[in-house]
């Protein structure tokens, strides 16, 4: 297909749909841009002359440092584990046919449906009596166990796609099962992992509700936490929020932009599965 | 309502005494170094609410320079996620040791819900329970002990901006006609009357708080008796005068358009920049308007009035969110020695100034602005705010979400009030 | 998306069997087993028992009380009224999120230079938190006619369109679900995409051949092709519109009145704000049947559908 006077129309049409749909984030961005008074007298208008004062003070205010450290922390920690986990059990799901395998692996989906009030408090309960509240474990047990349906969803039916003949041959070569699995199956999962990395750091990056319930006063807050204790603060001070919650949402954006290729990617094998 | 109104007297010939007098406050003098005793180590948990952290951070922090050793951690969070948060750990039996409570029994955190719970310990020891006001016992105590500690009442009104009212040459109103005239003359200068930020719930309700004083509680004083013994109701009180009233304001084009789209913060700025000349509200958020106008001294507050006998208007005064100590607490202690400390004058004075409330006892400077609810307090025509006699948590939100709905015009005042009275039923 | 894949993989399992190869050990299964038992299947299961009791949520009074919480659930006004808004506010979110998806898709997924950029623009949304996007929302939805999309609808000469977007209980529901579906579309596109790959460009090229026009095409060639990717959207934004609880809580909290209220934020009420916990559980056994009921239907339709169409 070549590009044609239509295709040109066509990219005329969807460019005019993609500013319609950035106006929120102009809104949001402009904001962060003007001071006080340009808010008032133009709340639309674009910022002149732009004032990045209200970045600065957000990241001091919030204590943003210090809770983008914690963030990675328990993202990136949870992530690995749920990959870990998550790929071991969805092989063994994948390649089994037992009663057992289907059972287990409907009770893993079950995890999605479940309303998170329901195992609140004795969640809560445990996680005091393990002594974990307020740590960094604590809250990567949590993540881990709590997207583990997900991640074992999409890579049981990445799984399934592939041809089991790589583990015979490598088994046959001496290897021992987790080994056959690291050096061989492992990277054949590299699209579908793309995938559950970005889709886990999303969910768990963007958590608000558990971190308030389990790290609150800990000094391990993560951002959004210490995003919306400072929102709820400077609630009427609409420049130094849109700021903060600008700073809060970069991160993700930027791990999003780098692995963007995967998402689709991932998406496509699980649709063939 | 026959011991408030007593027990205010005393409390407000002090207060009165305290406005002249004017002493100096800043708890400079932090009268109690060792003679506390207890001196141990270790870091205090403590989890507040936005509205109260001005005062409380400032009596943690004199507290902790007055005793070496003495740590805290403190965190807030908005109303509804510290009261989802709280729950979530009184329920899994790990509460922090210091937390928020709400006075009386209306909501799901308050002081008679947790207490019969069995989740608050007991402070009836301490020398400054001694001096909560009778009026207010019911606020502090549950089967006569005391689980609460606050530092004084929030005064309900109107906050306005003086620059506003100069322009249409109006003077705070004393009954409900003047009021309908101010607000008219405001209307006709192009700036809007009332400030409502209905799309928050809880500013919902300050409106009836404000005029029930006056349509149901002026005339019969022991109206909350009378409710919890199911000889009144609701839809047939005062309260329907009131919501009248509520909706009368809205007819006549006193609100901003769209009170129900509107947020609290909105709202505040519109009063701040002038753009709307009052909002009804308590003063404990003055600090908040304050920091949304160009000169704090732009605003002020005066009493809201409710109908068109002077003498009628009574006001209502709440005792403000306060602290308690958790009964599982393992620095049950080191928290007592806390709230005792929070309990002395000075303290307890800096930490009302910083909420703009007036403080539970002494004479102590109040703010400005509050200066016109003094002469209505000195002659006990206050009134708890509604919710803390209220049976059980459901009449709350059951109130919020009625109003919204009269605001859009989805129901009648008289189902609105049907629905409360259902509510107040229901157990506890 | 549970159920849904339950049955999307049920087939699959048995054409698995067939494939034979070396089985892995059953201690690969373990260490996720083990966790998730301890963090979902265990808690949950806990929880769920108080559904037959009184217990307010904090203290240890508690009785039972049998089903008197589901019978309660039965008479409960509010209770109905959200689960006809929740009923609304899926439906609303299927359609249209789906439909956005699906002509966003078609967009990008064609000789268009700015596809790669236009993808990444739809998608961005997808991985904010949401209760910041409520937070930016709430921002663009202020009725004053001059700030937010009232003022961008003045701007543009369409000023009669301006709305009390939040405070009209009879348009709230919708400026929500507008919400979710502009969060949410992004994600339904990047699946239609995958789908859209998977359909091979020889197809269109013999079909244009055949002189079909790019109605017919679609019709018969790109429609069928894309129904498991239609079945794994259906799902995930049935799943989501039903459980949609962040976004109401957070712009709305449930108003004007009941307006927006859903079964998700009543059993969270009941539970933190009214202080009834059993009862609050009973509600949330009952939405967690419902949704299973619901995608286990649903996917026996558009699974059925898929070797059809």
């Amino acid at each position: 297909m070549k590009y044609r006077p239509r295709t040109f129309l066509l990219e005329a049409v969807m460019i005019v749909v993609a500013i319609a749909f950035l106006f929120p984030v102009y809104v949001l961005v402009t904001l962060a841009f003007k001071d006080p008074q340009q808010i008032a007298n133009k709340p639309l208008g674009l910022p002149s002359p732009p004032s990045v004062g209200s970045f600065g003070a957000a990241w001091r205010e919030a204590g943003l440092g210090s809770a983008l450290l914690n963030s990675t922390l328990i993202t990136v920690a949870s992530v690995v584990l749920l990959i870990a986990a998550g790929s071991l059990a969805a092989y063994f799901l994948a390649r089994t046919a037992t009663r057992l395998s289907y059972g287990l692996y409907i009770l893993f989906l079950v995890g999605i449906i479940l309303p998170f009030q329901l195992g609140m408090i004795p969640l809560y309960k445990l996680v005091d009596d393990l002594g974990l509240l307020g740590t960094y474990q604590g809250m990567i047990l949590f993540y881990t166990g709590i997207q583990l349906p997900f991640t074992v969803f999409l890579y049981t039916g990445f799984i399934r796609s592939l041809p089991a003949d790589y583990t015979n041959a490598a088994l046959i070569d001496g290897a021992s099962h987790l080994q056959a699995f690291m050096h061989v199956i492992f990277p054949l999962l590299r699209p579908i992992t793309g995938t559950v990395l970005i889709l886990n750091a999303v969910q768990i990056w963007n958590d608000f509700f558990t971190p308030l319930l389990y790290l609150g006063g800990s000094g391990h807050e993560t951002v959004p936490v210490r995003v919306f204790a400072f929102v709820n603060q400077y609630t009427s001070n609409y420049g130094l929020v849109a700021a903060g919650l600008i700073l809060a949402a970069l991160p993700i954006l930027l791990l999003f932009l780098v692995l963007q290729r995967y998402v689709i990617r991932g998406f496509a094998s699980g649709l063939k599965g | 309502m026959a011991l408030d109104r007593s027990v205010s007297r005393r409390r407000l010939l002090q207060l009165a005494g305290g406005a002249t007098v004017a002493t100096a406050l800043g708890g400079a003098l932090a009268a109690c170094g060792g003679s506390s005793g207890t001196s141990s180590s270790g870091t205090l948990k403590v989890i507040g609410v936005g509205d109260q952290e001005p005062g409380l951070r400032k009596v943690l922090d004199s507290y902790k320079s007055a005793h070496s050793g003495f740590d805290f951690n403190l965190s807030f969070a908005p109303a509804d996620q510290v009261q989802t948060a709280l729950r979530t750990q009184l329920g899994g039996g790990n509460a922090p040791d210091v937390h928020v409570v709400y006075p009386g029994s209306g909501s799901a955190m308050s002081m008679v819900q947790l207490s019969k719970a069995g989740l608050l310990a007991d402070l009836s020891s301490q020398s400054w329970t001694q001096k909560v006001p009778d009026g207010f016992k019911g606020a502090f105590q549950n089967d006569g002990k005391t689980y609460i500690f606050s530092p004084g009442s929030s005064m309900l009104g109107a906050i306005y901006n003086k620059k506003a009212f100069a322009t249409a040459g109006v003077e705070p109103p004393t009954t409900w006609s003047e009021l309908l005239a101010v607000c008219e003359k405001l209307k006709k200068k192009g700036i809007v009357p009332i400030a409502l930020g209905a799309q928050t719930p809880w500013i919902t309700q300050l409106i009836p708080y404000a005029l029930v004083p006056g349509t149901v509680y002026a005339k019969t004083p022991d109206f909350d008796d009378k409710m919890s013994a199911g000889q009144a109701s609701f839809a047939d009180s005062g309260w329907v005068d009131a919501m009248n009233k509520y909706l009368e304001l809205q007819k006549k084009g006193y609100f901003n358009d769209n009170p129900n789209g509107t947020t609290y913060e909105q709202a505040t700025s519109m009063v701040g920049t002038g753009k709307a000349a009052m909002a009804v509200q308590v003063s404990a958020v003055l600090s908040a308007f304050r920091a949304a106008a160009p000169s704090p001294d732009d605003l002020s507050m005066f009493p809201f009035p409710a109908t068109d006998v002077a003498a009628d208007n009574w006001i209502p005064a709440g005792v403000v969110v306060g602290i308690a100590v958790s009964a599982k607490s393992k620095k049950s202690d080191q928290a007592k020695s806390f709230l005792e400390y929070c309990g002395q004058q000075d303290n307890l004075n800096a930490w009302a100034e910083a909420v703009s409330c007036v403080p539970l006892y002494g004479d102590a400077k109040v703010d400005a602005a509050l200066t016109s609810f003094l002469p209505l307090l000195k002659a006990n025509k206050a009134v708890p705010f509604m919710d803390q006699r209220w049976p059980n948590a459901e009449v709350q939100p059951t109130h919020f979400a009625v109003v919204q709905q009269l605001l859009g015009g989805k129901t009648t005042v008289q189902d609105a009030l049907k629905k409360l009275d259902d509510a107040y039923k229901k157990s506890a | 998306m549970t159920a849904s894949a339950v049955l999307v993989r049920a087939d699959e399992a048995k054409r698995t069997r067939r494939r034979g190869g070396i089985v892995p050990p059953w201690w690969f299964a373990v260490p996720a087993v083990l966790v998730y038992a301890v963090v979902v299947l265990y808690p949950s299961i806990a929880g769920a028992g108080s559904a037959f009791t009184d217990w307010s949520g904090v203290g240890s009074a508690r009785t039972f009380v049998g089903a008197a919480n589901f019978k309660q659930l039965v008479h409960d006004d509010q209770a109905l009224g959200a689960l006809r808004n929740t009923l609304l506010l899926t439906v609303a979110i299927v359609v249209i999120q789906n439909a956005i998806g699906l002509l966003l898709a078609l967009g990008v997924h064609t000789r268009i230079r700015s596809r790669m950029i236009l993808r990444m623009v739809f998608f961005a949304p997808v991985v904010v938190s949401p209760v910041m996007v409520s937070f930016l929302w709430k921002f663009v939805y202020n009725p004053a006619p001059d700030s937010g999309l009232n003022a961008a609808l003045g701007a543009v000469g369409l000023g009669g369109l301006r709305q009390d977007w939040l405070g009209n209980p009879s348009l709230a529901l919708w400026s929500v679900a507008f919400t979710v579906i502009w969060q949410c579309a992004g994600y339904s596109m990047v699946i239609f995409l995958a789908g859209l790959e998977g359909v091979p460009a020889e197809l269109h090229e013999s079909a244009m051949v055949d002189g079909a026009g790019t109605v017919a095409r679609f019709r018969h060639i790109t429609w069928p092709l894309l129904a498991p990717a239609v079945t794994i959207n259906v799902m995930l934004s049935t799943v989501g519109g039903l459980t949609l609880f962040t976004q109401i809580i957070a712009m709305t909290n449930g108003g004007p009145g009941y307006a927006t209220d859903t079964l998700s934020t009543v059993l969270y009420k009941q539970a933190f704000v009214y202080g009834k916990f059993g009862y609050s559980t009973a509600i949330a056994l009952v939405l967690a049947i419902f949704v299973a009921a619901v995608t286990f239907l649903q996917i026996g339709y558009l699974r059925s559908r898929e070797t059809t169409v």
